[in-house]
């Protein structure tokens, strides 16, 4: 079962990998593709004799700003009843409808956009960017999640995201991911919010929008590439629940901090639990922890040195984590279109390059002085320089604080869900016979009543 | 959802069974279902990507061939081409559009069918849904210590993938842009950089022969004829060549001198126009051409103009209207940043027709024009830069002016007369500026509206050229008349120091490479002069071939027009 459970782990992440690396082409294709861009673009027909003059285009008008607010209410109202329809009426049925209609108004209606995960980067932009206005409603989008997980979990999680509905949906036969395993492939999440974060901050991209996976199904129409990644997302999600939320998700990384702090919270059971290990599967996201046995004497002296160690490795580890991201951050600072447009015109000057892009074209055509692109391409490269380090020594705490935790002997003496883990999903409800009790309890009150 | 159980009377084993029996049924079609839907998805999928492939592969092939045609109309205007081009664009565009369509409409029919898998597949799943059945306890205490162990582990693999991507990225190359870009072999336009008629290169030859070939790299004949002088960037040298009937640019390979492409430059002056005949002296193709380095432009004394890119590719192509031009139209092209600059002295100065031209260089419309009181001249302008400030220096009768990049006039001195043809250089802090036969000024160019008698340094009224420019190393300032005196001067104070009578005619400008002067005569003759305070001859070099256009020195070579021929001279190593 466990060989099984691995084979079809490998195959899921190979396709990941295959998707995200078909997702970003390299620095080279890119300018490549940046090319065939206008080479691509349909050119108007010539109607030299005819004298035809082809109308001006005309601009579509924006969508109202009432529909901001309407959406911040139906997220409003969506938020209030997931939280009621977990923590209260404890419905598995009731939450997966609400998920179906919040894939459906969030993703297929209002086209996944504006979507919390990617407002992050709104927010970060706003700090760090002046003249940047934030949306009053992507404010709304950004924390009206936070705040309802500090006080009943991740119902955002549960019914609300359409990102999560969507996987969820297409979840058949669950694979248990090795505790071990889910431990380390949560990294990228991490890596993927200060990665997004970096680049947000230095205005060089949204990268939680451009690779969202499932854009492409909510707006059916995308980049081949990023169909294909949320194909493969989606097939791995057949075996592994959410693995997008799970191991990538970046607003998912700020959520399980908050969830860690919420004053209600999902509970497997609506009573004292009897410990019938009924529940021990019921979790297809690996976040239901069971009781600990007790830790020999001998393993807790040597996870007292090693936290102790650790503990001193920890400035060690920040640094070395922040010079090595550092070390990437020439090619990062490549994701700005600035620095990709000046590392284009210096190819060109150079004469390593002798056809223009589109882009490149523009510039020339601009007038503006070369030295001036540069300058502007050098303050950027240094500015996310700056970002490579704070990223860097983010990572290497996140590294740390994880190496720390898992030296740490906890001891656990019922089935709970784990607290920053547990998505809220309700699959585990019915499984608890304390909670058949409860239903029929409830049902008998009914009939009473009647 | 649940399925509905039928309802038995009969009690125990035969109502399970029966209940058994639904459950199978419903299973059976639930399973069904997903599988003709996801077979439906695997159809629509199979649909989507030939409709895909069509638009990546078969698409953009017709409309190369569209492209194709569209460039073999502009030399070869054709009905039945006509005809062609718009029955292929015609289908390219409806074919497109279908696509679209058909994809619009299949995604879906897509997301049709997943639904369904999706609801038919869950619902099946629900069915064979088993209770669950724990297994005995396994060793919690031996599981959670291995678990704790494995999560370091994967932990520090990452950690150890990190530290792989650090080695693979820090090995990547890194652009840095505060370094300043090593500088090509240019010479981009008439007497290279800043129209000076200066070079960095120092190892330029001083030796070879045009009746032996010795020192003679490659020669290649270019096809029409034109004094204007060659420019170079990279490995491609530029010339055009026009008559009365074509106009042409040629690019030749600066390596072995072959001829890469010509590129035509129609005539679009306007139905009725009379056509333009210049004098003998200057032809169809006087002006020296301008780049940029993506592109190249010339005019012709037609006024038409055209702009290729460094395959030979018409990019736009105008006209500006017959100039009105005694000996014909002479001027060369210069540019500032995207601005290609057209100096249009033409008429008499009561004519108004004189003016300063600044086109979109990428798309050739005119971005400013300024008027300008001055009647036809045959001078060039230069860009300057002073205290941070980019100036375009022109020179005619009586005014030199100079104009803001915006055209904007920024200050203008009477200082000149007669036909003017020798453009003017900056050099020293000064602005040089000759009145044919008669006298150098040197202007200060610092100043605001008439600067007459504010900002003229000196002038020097012992002789000047008529149409040679002058070429100065920023401390002596040499002049070459047409019938081959040479004068040095002093640039403070324009004090004569020498003068030599070198007994050849000259049209072509002197140049300056290093300490060494190379004046080209018009016999093709290059004399090789020390560049300093006491006249030294050091070479003498024939070419055998009549010589009107400025040489280009680039990269220890140099490349002469001759009257027929495109000469490159340099060393093989």
């Amino acid at each position: 079962m466990i060989r099984f459970g691995y084979i079809i782990i490998s195959i899921a992440f190979f396709l990941i990998v295959c998707g995200i690396t078909s997702s970003v082409p390299a620095a080279p294709m890119s300018r490549q593709l940046q090319a065939q861009a206008g080479v691509e673009r349909f050119p108007p027909p010539d109607f030299v004799e005819s004298g035809y003059e082809l109308p001006s285009p005309t601009t579509p008008h924006p969508r109202q700003n009432i529909y901001e607010y309407v959406d911040a209410v139906v997220l409003l109202a969506a938020l209030g009843l997931a939280s009621y329809l977990v923590l209260k009426k404890r419905s598995r049925r009731a939450i997966l409808t609400l998920s179906v209609f919040s894939l459906f108004y969030f993703g297929f209606w209002r086209k996944g956009c504006v979507c919390s995960i990617g407002a992050i980067q709104n927010i970060v932009l706003s700090i760090f960017d002046r003249d940047y206005a934030v949306p009053f409603v992507v404010v709304v989008f950004f924390l009206l999640p936070l705040v309802f997980t500090l006080f009943f979990g991740r119902t955002f999680c549960a019914a609300v995201c359409p990102l999560g509905a969507v996987q969820d949906l297409v979840l058949l036969r669950p694979v248990a991911v090795p505790s071990w395993l889910e431990s380390g492939l949560r990294l990228f999440a991490y890596a993927y919010l200060g990665a997004a974060v970096l680049f947000a901050a230095t205005g060089s991209a949204f990268i939680i929008c451009r690779y969202d996976p499932f854009i492409s199904f909510f707006r059916l129409s995308g980049s081949l590439n990023i169909l294909v990644l949320g194909g493969c997302f989606l097939l791995v999600g057949v075996f592994i629940g959410r693995p997008y939320c799970r191991f990538f998700c970046p607003y998912g990384v700020i959520l399980r901090q908050l969830s860690r702090l919420s004053k209600w919270r999902v509970s497997i059971t609506p009573d004292d639990c009897i410990k019938c290990r009924l529940c021990e599967d019921s979790c297809p996201f690996g976040a239901i922890k069971v009781p600990t046995a007790e830790w020999p004497a001998r393993d807790y002296d040597k996870s007292k040195k090693r936290l102790a160690l650790l503990l001193l490795l920890l400035p060690i580890l920040i640094l070395a984590c922040a010079w090595a991201v550092s070390t990437a951050s020439d090619l990062m600072s490549r994701t700005h279109p600035t620095v990709r447009l000046a590392d284009r015109i210096h190819l060109e000057e150079t004469g390593k390059e002798e056809e223009t892009t589109d882009a490149s074209a523009a510039f020339w055509a601009t007038g503006k002085d070369v030295r001036e692109l540069y300058a502007e391409a050098s303050n950027i490269q240094a500015a996310v320089k700056t970002g490579c380090w704070l990223l860097g020594g983010f990572l290497g705490l996140v590294i740390a604080l994880k190496l720390i935790g898992h030296s740490v002997r906890r001891t656990r003496i019922d089935y709970e869900a784990d607290r920053a883990g547990c998505l809220a999903c309700g699959r585990c409800f019915e499984y608890c016979p304390r909670e058949h009790v409860r239903l029929n309890k409830d049902k008998q009150a009914v009939g009473d009543g009647e | 959802m649940k399925p509905r159980v039928a309802e038995s009377p009969a009690p125990g084993r035969n109502n399970d069974s029966v209940e058994v029996k639904t459950t199978n049924q419903w299973y059976q079609t639930a399973f069904w279902s997903a599988v003709v839907s996801a077979v439906f998805s695997l159809i629509v999928v199979g649909f989507l990507m030939v409709n895909y492939l069509q638009i990546k592969v078969f698409d953009p092939v017709r409309a190369e061939r569209l492209e194709l045609l569209k460039l073999k109309i502009i030399d070869h205007p054709d009905d039945v081409l006509f005809v062609q081009i718009r029955k292929l664009d015609l289908q390219i565009r409806q074919d497109r559009i279908r696509r679209q369509n058909f994809s619009y409409r299949a995604s879906f029919l897509l997301l049709g069918g997943l639904a369904v898998f999706v609801i038919s597949a869950k619902l099946a799943v629900t069915f064979k849904k088993k209770p669950p059945r724990p297994q005995p306890y396994p060793d919690r205490q031996k599981e959670q210590i291995r678990q704790a162990i494995q999560a370091r582990s994967t932990i520090t693999v990452g950690l150890a993938v990190l530290g792989a991507a650090v080695l693979f990225f820090a090995t990547r190359p890194v652009v840095d842009f505060s370094e300043e870009p090593p500088q090509k072999g240019v010479w981009p336009r008439f007497r290279g950089l800043g129209g000076l008629g200066i070079s960095a290169s120092t190892n330029v030859p001083d030796n070879w022969n045009g009746s032996t070939n010795e020192g003679i790299l490659w020669k290649s004949k270019v096809p029409l004829p034109g004094h204007n002088s060659p420019i170079v960037w990279g490995d491609r040298v530029f010339l055009s060549g026009a008559d009365a009937n074509e106009r042409q640019v040629y690019c030749f390979d600066a390596l072995s001198g072959k001829l890469l492409w010509r590129g035509n430059v129609p005539n679009l002056a306007p139905a009725g126009a009379e056509p333009v005949e210049p004098g003998e002296s200057t032809g169809f193709a006087a002006p020296t051409m301008v780049t940029d380095g993506r592109r190249v432009y010339a005019i012709f004394a037609t006024g038409d103009v055209g702009c290729f890119d460094f395959s030979g590719k018409t990019v736009w192509a105008r006209n500006l209207g017959s100039p009105d031009s005694a000996y014909g139209y002479a001027s060369s092209l210069a540019m500032y940043r995207d601005l290609l600059l057209v100096q249009y002295d033409q008429g008499a100065a009561e004519d108004e027709k004189s003016k300063l031209i600044a086109l979109n260089a990428f798309l050739g419309h005119t971005v400013w024009e300024t008027r300008r009181p001055i009647p036809n001249s045959w001078t060039s302008p230069i860009v300057i830069e002073v205290s941070s400030r980019h100036q375009i220096i022109t020179c005619g009768d009586p005014w030199v002016i100079a104009y803001d990049p915006n055209g904007a006039e920024l200050w203008r001195a009477d200082c000149l007369g007669a036909d003017v043809a020798p453009s003017p250089i900056y050099a020293g802090g000064l602005v040089f500026a000759i009145e044919p036969y008669t006298k150098l000024v040197a202007i200060k160019p610092d100043g605001r509206g008439d600067v007459t008698k504010t900002h003229i340094v000196w002038s020097n009224e012992e002789g000047a050229p008529d149409i040679c420019s002058p070429v100065s190393n920023g401390e002596l300032i040499f002049l070459l008349t047409t019938d081959g005196l040479l004068i040095c001067l002093q640039v403070t104070d324009g004090t004569k120091l020498w003068e030599e009578d070198l007994k050849e005619d000259f049209f072509a400008s002197p140049s300056l490479i290093g300490d060494r002067l190379y004046l080209l005569s018009q016999k093709g003759v290059m004399f090789i002069i020390e560049a300093a305070t006491e006249y030294k001859e050091l070479a003498r070099c024939e070419l055998r071939e009549d010589c009107h256009a400025s040489p280009a020195f680039v990269d220890g070579r140099i490349y002469i027009r001759g009257t027929k021929n495109l000469y490159c001279i340099g060393n093989l190593d």
